[in-house]
């Protein structure tokens, strides 16, 4: 573990600069795979930067050729345009399914967003009189408001008859008790 | 002073500037300093010499097409690089010429301590066969790294990853061709002398 984690830092150290931990440069004295691991990596990294110049030297020799490249590249070109029509009719040919769907979708969204209602039409004269004749209808009185008025007139009048016959007696009563004549008037003022 | 001399005394920023301004010239010597590094650098990621070397040139004309596009800020390599890299994924991607060749290693490959050989580190070219071996990312940070001295944020940029992933990927890559350098011929004799 130590060792895996001192070769990390080995490696950070000789990518980044910093400098090595104390502990980790202790590790690395006394552990022999560390030390040679230090050694190894500073061999390869010395090694590869004196390398480079011959291993360039075995690259092949050739000219840069830019009309050349630009002759090779047209055909690319072409494929590119090619592409991109495919691509254009992909987008206007077989996709007008989710178009579809998809406007579909924002029309109900509308539809159930901004309630759409038309305008009543003008009434005509024919319509106006037959409204007029249903609000009549509604407040003029029923047919049997007569009876009713009646029933509560001829009850009225019982009470009245009942009272008088009341009051009758009681004044014929008080005619014997007290030997006195009490006369009707012809017309009362009340009852 | 021959205007041979003056190319070759200018800066890749300097050059990048003028071809930006106009002067194939100038171009045309910036491609001959990179054509080469940019090989080595694609090379592994190509079926051939001949696409490897068609990848190289496409990767000039279409830096010199968009030449307006550089910023003298940054240095050309990053740009370079950072072009060619997307080239070869575009061509990987296209399936066509472009297919995965790693070397596969040999016994000739193993490569010895430079103190035992001193003949290797003055002309041999062993440690880099050996990194091409390794393939894919981890060569081309060694490239980026010890063949164009770039620094971890520039590698970074040109392979599209983060600096902690090229820094592990560096990591990795030491660590294979650390040990696959062969043990010193000398080493054994001095451990029976001890």
């Amino acid at each position: 573990m130590l060792c895996a984690l001192s070769r990390w830092l080995v490696s950070r150290s000789e990518d980044t600069g910093k400098k090595l931990p104390r502990a980790i440069e202790r590790h690395i004295g006394r552990c022999p795979a560390c030390g040679a691991y230090v050694r190894a990596s500073m061999t390869v990294a010395a090694r590869l930067r004196s390398e480079r110049a011959a291993y360039l030297a075995k690259a092949p020799e050739f000219a840069v050729d830019l009309e050349a490249a630009a002759l090779r590249m047209r055909p690319d070109r072409r494929g590119v345009e090619t592409a991109t029509k495919a691509s254009r009719r992909f987008l206007f040919g077989l996709r007008p399914l989710p178009v579809a769907a998809a406007a579909l979708f924002l029309v109900a969204a509308a539809a159930i967003v901004f309630r759409v209602t038309r305008p009543a039409p003008p009434a005509n004269p024919q319509e106006m009189a037959a409204a007029t004749a249903a609000i009549r209808s509604l407040t003029s009185a029923p047919k049997e408001l007569p009876g009713v008025v009646g029933e509560a007139e001829s009850s009225l009048d019982k009470e009245r008859r009942i009272l008088e016959k009341s009051l009758f007696s009681a004044a014929d009563y008080l005619q014997a008790r007290l030997n006195i004549k009490i006369e009707r008037k012809s017309n009362p003022n009340s009852i | 002073m021959s205007d041979q001399d003056r190319m070759a005394d200018k800066t890749d920023e300097e050059l990048a500037r003028e071809a930006r301004a106009g002067s194939r010239r100038s171009f045309e010597e910036l491609a001959c300093r990179y054509k080469r590094r940019l090989f080595v650098f694609l090379r592994p990621r190509l079926a051939s010499d001949e696409d490897a070397e068609d990848m190289v040139q496409d990767t000039f004309l279409k830096l010199y097409r968009n030449i307006d596009g550089y910023d003298p800020a940054y240095r050309f390599s990053t740009w370079l690089y950072t072009s060619a890299g997307r080239l070869a994924i575009d061509a990987f991607r296209k399936g066509g010429a472009a297919a995965r060749n790693t070397v596969a290693l040999t016994p000739e490959m193993q490569i010895a301590d430079p103190a035992a050989r001193p003949e290797a580190g003055s002309g041999g070219s062993g440690l880099w066969e050996a990194a091409r071996a390794l393939g894919g990312d981890r060569y081309r940070v060694l490239w980026l790294r010890y063949g164009e001295d770039m620094s971890i944020e520039e590698i970074a940029a040109v392979v599209g990853r983060t600096k902690l992933a090229v820094r592990v990927l560096l990591h990795r890559a030491r660590t294979s061709l650390a040990g696959r350098l062969g043990p010193r011929p000398g080493a054994a004799a001095e451990a029976a002398g001890d």
